[in-house]
């Protein structure tokens, strides 16, 4: 009986891990499923529309190098850090940072840099002169859009590295480098850079897909001639003639393949940056990145002034600053507090909705992360990253299409419960990167001793590896609850715009082009996963000290 | 009532038309008789009753805080008066909500009511997805101003009572003081032509732009150049014919051609829509934008977001005019409550409120008709140019 119940719940488990984590291959395949008849035509179609090889490859360009450039930085700024006094504060401030949306980093830094942005004006407004339009960030690029998520990514490089650096044994390989006569800078790059780039494989493609189908940042900051191809791919699944739909599915069909050749750009750029190391250190010739890597001494210094500027920008235009740019009549700035005595009785609604939301689908998420962990430790063998991480690696336009499809075939209402479920693959994905490296090192002699103590299974599991865990729970939590708020795609096209969250209002005003109220929403969403944050860290402070026994 | 009734009174108000000739307040009191004989009709005040309770999600743009502001009043209105709740799905592009309508296929629907015109309108009405008989089962329908309004259309789609006009556009530019030569002493309505365009370009280098077709501020551009550049060629209004486009379109391409090397950017990006290109004028980066809305310049200047020099500007031939209009899907689930709204929104209350407030819409009902506040209107072309002129665009300039 005791063995048929185990075997129950044991099933029961694996179904629910497999149905979350199996969601997004389940999007892809129904997006793709051939349901319409293709013609020849819808082909021709397809490839004669001016544009799409442009189109194509700016967003290749764009989705393998953000990414990498991000890397790059990343590893500059932990190579600079790790063995510093300064790696506590960052891996304190690390989470915090990473939190900040994507949309909220690429329209702040338009909002700051752009000519007509806060910072060049001002310059400029004190001596009364509008400022030169060259020297803006231009307000639709390439630029713009690479600019800003290199930026962005750089904290998630920075997570990834911290967990991956944890497990190996940087500081000795870094006194061989210093025995072989290595500068500690190059012995950075030549050692540990090449580990660590074969480690982060996932996480540089997770990088990618996201950049390769991003939607409301390329239409916000993305240039328009040509627009990025998940630009292009959305009119076309939006658009409602025969021949659009089937455009929309082959356009399914190349994004598909756009990630397969990022995957092989993953590869070839591997191959490519060991081998030239490689020949560095036969040649011991001098490697040139070395006296760019002291650049970034002062990253985090950098990043939390920028990610303060970004914030204040938003609130700045919320009070009324764009005013003044008109008027040149009053000097003084208006200030007034006006849109958000009006917006706010309007922001209360989505805003609940975002929260709750939020907090169902991490809770969930994370309590599934534990799950699939837990049933990959009674099995005693670990299925590889890429089967957990698929909601990261996929691009999102096209799974949540089918997921879309599946929705409007069984009727399913629209409600929040469906949104939760569409953003449940996304918070237990990035939950599962943050969770794993801390339950697979917890070490496994607590248990025994908890055991020997007569503790069964429940117990061991309840009052050691849970409580163990807490602290890396929290910062789970808090990121899957960022990763929610943020979502947008699938938010709007399961929860049919009758689900309103705090980023489908943000992106519908943004369309209009009103920074200052942009601002206000812009403020709300940026604001909302730190909150989360703080909660996290104030929590596990107060939990440290009795349970702290890991560090 | 059966329905039977208010179709006679169609009919009857078709034979008033008909005759012409009477008096603008006559034809102005047989409209508010019929419109007051219909709120109290058996028929109407069922709807009013299935009505009450029930919630109407409307599906409008969302990047307008005016537009927002002004639903949010009416939100507030229906709830008080009708125990309707209106709440406004704000979406970034209705076409995602057509998608959506195209996807149920007819059937229990997320939207209530839709804010659309043009080929929007013409792909659901040809797909059958919209509730019919809207201007009979409306008593304020009776209002609509179909005499000196052309509201019987959309882009030359019949509107067969499909959807029910709710404001009007006409296409203008606002520009910084003395931008753009004109033609004219007056202050106010300035003429321009595609050929002071061009002058100003050559003048301030980089300072000009219009949206990126396909959005339909963009496209509208586009067709008032093809009209004033072709003489306003009578086959601008009649179906697209290879030999026409053939004759017509050079005359656009090669102004464009003159243009681009000369606007922002040098046409390497264009601003994504009206809003954007607006947003870059306040903040000095542009010297003009384009709207549909006549009234939008002095409501934003009221409101401190242009200077008071700023100019309003319509092209020689008149300015192309259209309606944008309401619709009920036929999967709707509230489809009594959407009738209640768009009643309201058709009110001689909810219209002036939509004119006066911070909107400035025109109206489109005969009671405050003020033909003084209008442009001179230039027809819309023919619906076939549409697809034309944006493909060949796209061919042309946007890759």
């Amino acid at each position: 009986m005791a063995t048929k119940i185990r075997r129950l719940i044991l099933t029961a488990g694996w179904f629910i891990v497999t149905l979350v984590a199996g969601l997004p291959l389940f999007g892809i395949i129904v997006g793709l499923w051939p349901s319409v008849t293709i013609s020849w035509d819808d082909v021709s179609h397809f490839f004669a529309y001016n544009g799409l090889a442009s189109s194509i490859l700016s967003t290749l360009f764009l989705s393998l190098f953000a990414p990498l450039l991000a890397l790059y930085i990343g590893f500059m700024v932990y190579s600079q850090y790790r063995f510093n006094p300064r790696w506590q504060a960052l891996e304190k401030r690390l989470a915090p940072l990473l939190s900040l949306p994507h949309l909220a980093v690429a329209l702040g830094l338009v909002y700051l840099f752009s000519s007509g942005g806060l910072l060049w004006s001002s310059l400029w407004g004190i001596f009364g002169a509008t400022a030169p339009e060259w020297l803006g960030l231009p307000h639709k690029s390439i630029a713009t859009m690479l600019l800003a998520i290199s930026i962005k990514e750089v904290p998630f490089f920075l997570l990834i590295f911290s967990a991956l650096g944890r497990q190996l044994p940087i500081k000795n390989w870094l006194l061989q480098g210093r025995a072989l006569g290595y500068s500690e800078m190059a012995s950075w790059w030549l050692l540990v850079f090449p580990v660590l780039l074969k480690q982060s494989r996932l996480a540089l493609l997770a990088a990618m897909a996201y950049s390769l189908s991003v939607l409301d940042i390329s239409l916000l900051v993305g240039p328009n001639i040509p627009e990025l191809y998940a630009v292009v791919l959305y009119n076309w699944q939006t658009g409602f003639t025969v021949e659009e739909q089937n455009v929309a599915f082959i356009g399914n069909l190349v994004l598909i393949a756009l990630l397969s050749m990022l995957i092989a750009g993953i590869y070839l750029h591997e191959w490519w940056s060991v081998t030239t190391l490689r020949r560095h250190a036969v040649k011991r010739t001098s490697l040139k990145i070395v006296p760019i890597s002291r650049l970034f001494t002062h990253w985090l210094g950098f990043f939390s002034l920028l990610t303060l500027a970004i914030l204040v920008t938003f609130l700045v235009w919320s009070l009324g600053w764009n005013n003044q740019e008109i008027v040149q009549s009053s000097s003084a700035i208006n200030w007034s507090f006006s849109l958000w005595q009006d917006e706010w009785f309007f922001i209360q609604a989505p805003l609940i909705n975002s929260l709750y939301i939020a907090l169902c689908s991490a809770i969930i998420g994370v309590l599934t992360t534990l799950l699939a962990l837990e049933l990959q430790r009674q099995n005693k063998h670990y299925l590889p990253d890429y089967i957990w991480l698929m909601a990261i690696l996929l691009p999102q336009l096209s799974m949540v299409y089918g997921w879309q499809i599946s929705h409007t075939a069984i009727h399913g209402g629209y409600h929040s419960g469906w949104v939760i479920m569409s953003h449940l693959p996304f918070t237990f994905a990035y939950s599962y990167l943050v969770l794993r490296g801390p339950f697979q090192s917890l070490d496994r002699r607590y248990e025994l001793v908890a055991a020997s103590f007569g503790y069964n299974y429940w117990q061991q599991f309840w009052k050691i590896r849970f409580m163990l865990l807490r602290p890396a729970l929290l910062s789970a939590l808090a990121i899957a609850f960022s990763v929610s708020v943020a979502q947008y795609i699938p938010t709007l096209m399961i929860g049919a715009g009758r689900v309103t969250t705090i980023t489908t209002e943000a992106v519908a005003i943004a369309t209009g082009n009103e920074q200052s109220i942009t601002a206000i929403y812009m403020l709300v969403q940026a604001v909302l996963p730190f909150v989360a944050f703080l909660l996290a860290s104030v929590v596990s402070q107060r939990l440290r000290g009795s349970f702290d026994v890991s560090h | 009532m059966s329905v039977k009734h208010p179709m006679l009174l169609a009919i009857v108000m078709l034979l008033l038309v008909s005759t012409g000739g009477w008096p603008l307040a006559h034809g102005q009191e047989a409209q508010l008789a019929n419109a007051t004989k219909m709120a109290n009709s058996p028929q109407w005040q069922k709807t009013l009753n299935e009505a009450k309770g029930e919630t109407v999600y409307f599906y409008a743009w969302g990047g307008s805080k005016p537009v927002n502001d002004y639903l949010r009043w009416a939100a507030r209105e229906v709830a008080s008066r009708y125990k309707v709740r209106l709440r406004h799905v704000k979406v970034a592009d209705i076409s995602e909500a057509v998608s959506r309508l195209k996807a149920e296929s007819g059937n229990k629907s997320a939207i209530d009511l839709l804010w659309i015109n043009g080929e929007n309108f013409s792909f659901l009405k040809q797909q059958e997805l919209l509730l019919g008989n809207l201007w009979t089962g409306i008593p304020n329908a009776a209002l609509l101003a179909t005499q000196a309004l052309s509201l019987e259309n959309d882009f030359g789609v019949p509107i067969d009572g499909f959807e029910v006009p709710w404001g009007v556009g006409q296409f203008n530019i606002i520009a910084t003081n003395g931008l753009l030569a004109t033609n004219s002493l007056e202050t106010q309505n300035r003429k321009i032509t595609p050929e002071s365009i061009l002058q100003a370009a050559k003048q301030l280098p980089g300072r000009l732009s219009y949206p990126r077709p396909p959005e339909f501020h963009g496209t509208t551009f586009l067709k008032q150049l093809l009209v004033a550049l072709s003489d306003s060629d009578a086959r601008l209004f009649a179906y697209a014919s290879p030999e026409a486009q053939a004759t017509l379109l050079p005359l656009l391409w090669d102004y464009l051609d003159q243009l681009h090397p000369l606007i922002w950017q040098q046409g390497r990006a264009f601003p994504s829509s009206n809003t954007e290109q607006l947003a870059l004028l306040q903040q000095k980066t542009l010297d003009l934008t384009v709207s549909f809305n006549p009234n939008q310049l002095i409501k934003e200047q009221k409101e401190q977001r242009l200077p008071l020099s700023a100019q309003r500007l319509y092209f020689s031939q008149g300015a192309i005019t259209n309606s944008h209009n309401l619709a009920i899907p036929k999967g709707a689930q509230s489809p009594a409550a959407a009738k209640v709204v768009i009643n309201f929104l058709l009110s001689e209350q909810a219209q002036q409120q939509k004119l006066q407030g911070s909107w400035g819409d025109p109206t489109v009902i005969t009671p405050l008709l003020d033909p003084a506040s209008t442009l001179p209107s230039q027809q819309e072309l023919h619906s076939s140019w549409q697809q034309v002129i944006e493909d060949q665009w796209q061919q042309k300039y946007g890759a």
